[in-house]
């Protein structure tokens, strides 16, 4: 876990009684400060698909933030587009408030 | 903005133009279009880290020549990537410590303009030191008995262990590839940035060095810059091509051209070095505009300051950081050595001095003028055009250049510069820099 998380945790443990919990989390920049933007674009396909993708295939197949939050905490294999399969990035913190925040910032691209 | 144009007196400072306007030519910047460039502090992300697991999810994607932009694209990303790496945890620094407030990133604007006989790109960017222009460079101090090389940058060793003081001079460098260098247009001066090098992972022992053929070859005491093709495998700096094969890959236009302006050993007389990176980071044929000022034989210096002109013969380390221009400049304040002028433990000389005048040959042909007001240091480079000399890229009306930057700012050497991902620069022709054509 690192200080940032840290902090934020912090924050929101400070706040939670006056707000519900992500809405303190600012998920841009976590998404960011975890790399992820540098496979998922915002409306480009880069090693991973964009955001505008993501969201409207969530859309059509009316899947949630629990989905979204599997594939960036369980580590599973993924597959490229040259076939090849990797592990995906594990997000660094396991506050699902924050996780939650992400995966909705994500979500409504 | 009338105060930050800055007016070339071309006819004086570029040599052999005769026939070019014999007043000062001057040059208005704010017509020129500027380009903002982000430079970042890379730490040692060698070309072997880059193709490693620690570079997690981009290992494969590297070595087979992806673009770093295809996935460092972020509009703020060269400031999020140079505050990580110094944040203290970050692999790519173990010196964290030692660089506590540093500058992650540099913003900086680069405008560019050509005639018919020469190419001016010109710099802004905000020294981290508001109160210095970082002209300063380490000297040899008399301990009463000899003359001992003092100061070194942030990340020197004798730095770090606290045995020497913090000095060392600020420069602004270009690296530049006319589309012969495979994978420059994509990965930039990291293709020449390697484990081995100096100050880097694996850093090369004196024992390492002096068995390697190819360093055996050209002489050399340490590993630096060298572009891929110079080496049977390029992730590995022992494997050196022979001499033929190297002087068949330059003849061929494999090299990247590389000029450094240096606010100690070139600003003064005008200059800006002229070099390439090939098997290693080489200066071009003939002198440059800097000298060593140690006398190899008697192990004293060459030259002293000329009291008459610096005000004493020599400085003391409470100079630096100081008012006072510590820089020794043949004709202007330099006088020769008198071993018999009173020397005290502490007076410290120039390890450089400069001229003009024995700059020479391919190694002269850039020139520069600067000026460093309220913490903003401006550097224009001039650089002749259609150069003929088997270790330069020409530059030519209507040709299209890849780019890397880097700046060594506030006491820094080595690696321990902000670097640029590569921008194109076109001479007349549409690119992410355009140089404009001047009436
Ligand atoms: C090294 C590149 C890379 C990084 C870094 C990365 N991802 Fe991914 N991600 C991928 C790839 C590739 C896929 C596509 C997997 C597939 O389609 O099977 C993916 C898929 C996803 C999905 C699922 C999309 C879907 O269709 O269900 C989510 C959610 C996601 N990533 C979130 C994240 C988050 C959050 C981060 C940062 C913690 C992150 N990713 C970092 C490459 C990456
Ligand atoms: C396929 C996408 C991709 C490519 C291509 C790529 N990178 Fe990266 N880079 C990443 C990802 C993802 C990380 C974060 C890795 C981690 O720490 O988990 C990263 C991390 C880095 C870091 C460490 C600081 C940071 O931002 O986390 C540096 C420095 C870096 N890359 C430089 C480069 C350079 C230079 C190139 C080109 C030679 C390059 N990268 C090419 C995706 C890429």
């Amino acid at each position: 876990m690192n200080i940032r998380t840290l902090i934020v945790s912090a924050a929101i443990g400070g706040l939670c009684l006056s707000a519900p919990a992500f809405a303190q989390v600012d998920a841009e920049e976590i998404f960011k400060e975890n790399d992820c933007h540098k496979c998922h674009h915002p409306t480009k396909a880069k090693k991973g698909p964009s955001l505008a993708k993501i969201a409207a295939k969530y859309k059509e197949k009316k899947l949630d933030e629990k989905e979204a939050i599997k594939h960036m905490t369980a580590g599973k294999k993924v597959e490229l587009d040259d076939g090849t399969k990797e592990d995906h990035k594990i997000i660094d913190t396991k506050d699902v408030a924050v996780q939650t925040a992400v995966a909705k910032w994500m979500l409504n691209r | 903005m009338k105060k930050t144009a800055l007016f070339l007196g071309v006819s004086v400072i570029v040599a052999g133009c005769a026939s070019v306007a014999t007043g000062p030519q001057a040059i208005d910047w704010n017509k020129i279009p500027a380009t903002k460039v982000a430079l970042f502090y890379p730490g040692q992300s060698s070309y072997q880290w880059l193709r490693s697991e620690a570079h997690a999810g981009a290992a494969k994607e590297t070595a087979r020549g992806d673009s770093c932009t295809s996935c460092h694209d972020d509009p703020k990303e060269e400031q999020r990537q140079g505050a990580k790496i110094l944040r203290g945890n970050h692999p790519l620094e173990p010196h964290a410590a030692a660089l506590k407030g540093k500058n992650g990133h540099i913003d900086m604007t680069v405008q560019a303009a050509y005639d018919d006989k020469n190419a001016y790109l010109r710099f802004q960017y905000k020294t981290h030191n508001p109160n210095h222009p970082g002209n300063d460079y380490p000297g040899y101090r008399f301990d009463g008995k000899e003359w001992k090389a003092y100061g070194g940058m942030r990340l020197n060793k004798n730095v770090l262990a606290g045995k020497t003081g913090i000095v060392y001079e600020n420069r602004l460098n270009i690296m530049l590839d006319d589309g012969k260098v495979p994978g420059f247009a994509q990965q930039g001066c990291w293709l020449t940035c390697h484990d081995g090098e100096r100050d880097m992972q694996k850093e090369a022992s004196k024992a390492e060095v002096e068995a390697n053929a190819l360093l055996k070859a050209i002489k050399k005491s340490d590993v630096r810059k060298y572009i891929p093709a110079s080496r049977s495998d390029p992730m590995d700096w022992k494997t050196g091509k022979p001499l033929d094969e190297i002087a068949k890959l330059k003849a061929s236009g494999q090299f990247l051209e590389l000029m450094q302006w240096r606010a100690h050993r070139s600003d003064k007389v005008g200059g800006a070095d002229d070099g390439y990176v090939l098997e290693y980071r080489n200066f071009d044929k003939g002198s440059n505009h800097f000298a060593s000022n140690m006398d190899g034989k008697t192990k004293q210096p060459k030259f002293m300051f000329d009291p008459a002109k610096f005000g004493a013969k020599a400085f003391a380390a409470s100079d630096y950081g100081g008012k006072k221009e510590l820089i020794l400049v043949k004709g202007v304040n330099a006088v020769p050595f008198d071993p018999n002028a009173g020397w005290k433990e502490g007076d410290i000389l120039p390890q450089y001095v400069l001229s003009a005048a024995d700059a020479k040959g391919s190694a002269a042909d850039n020139k520069a003028v600067s000026s460093w007001k309220d913490g903003v240091q401006t550097v224009v480079f001039i650089r002749p055009l259609g150069l003929a000399n088997d270790d330069d890229k020409a530059l030519k009306p209507g040709g299209v250049y890849n780019v890397g930057f880097a700046i060594h700012d506030d006491n820094m050497t080595g690696r321990g510069h902000h670097v640029s991902y590569t921008k194109t620069l076109g001479i007349g022709a549409k690119a992410d820099i355009t140089a404009v054509k001047l009436n």
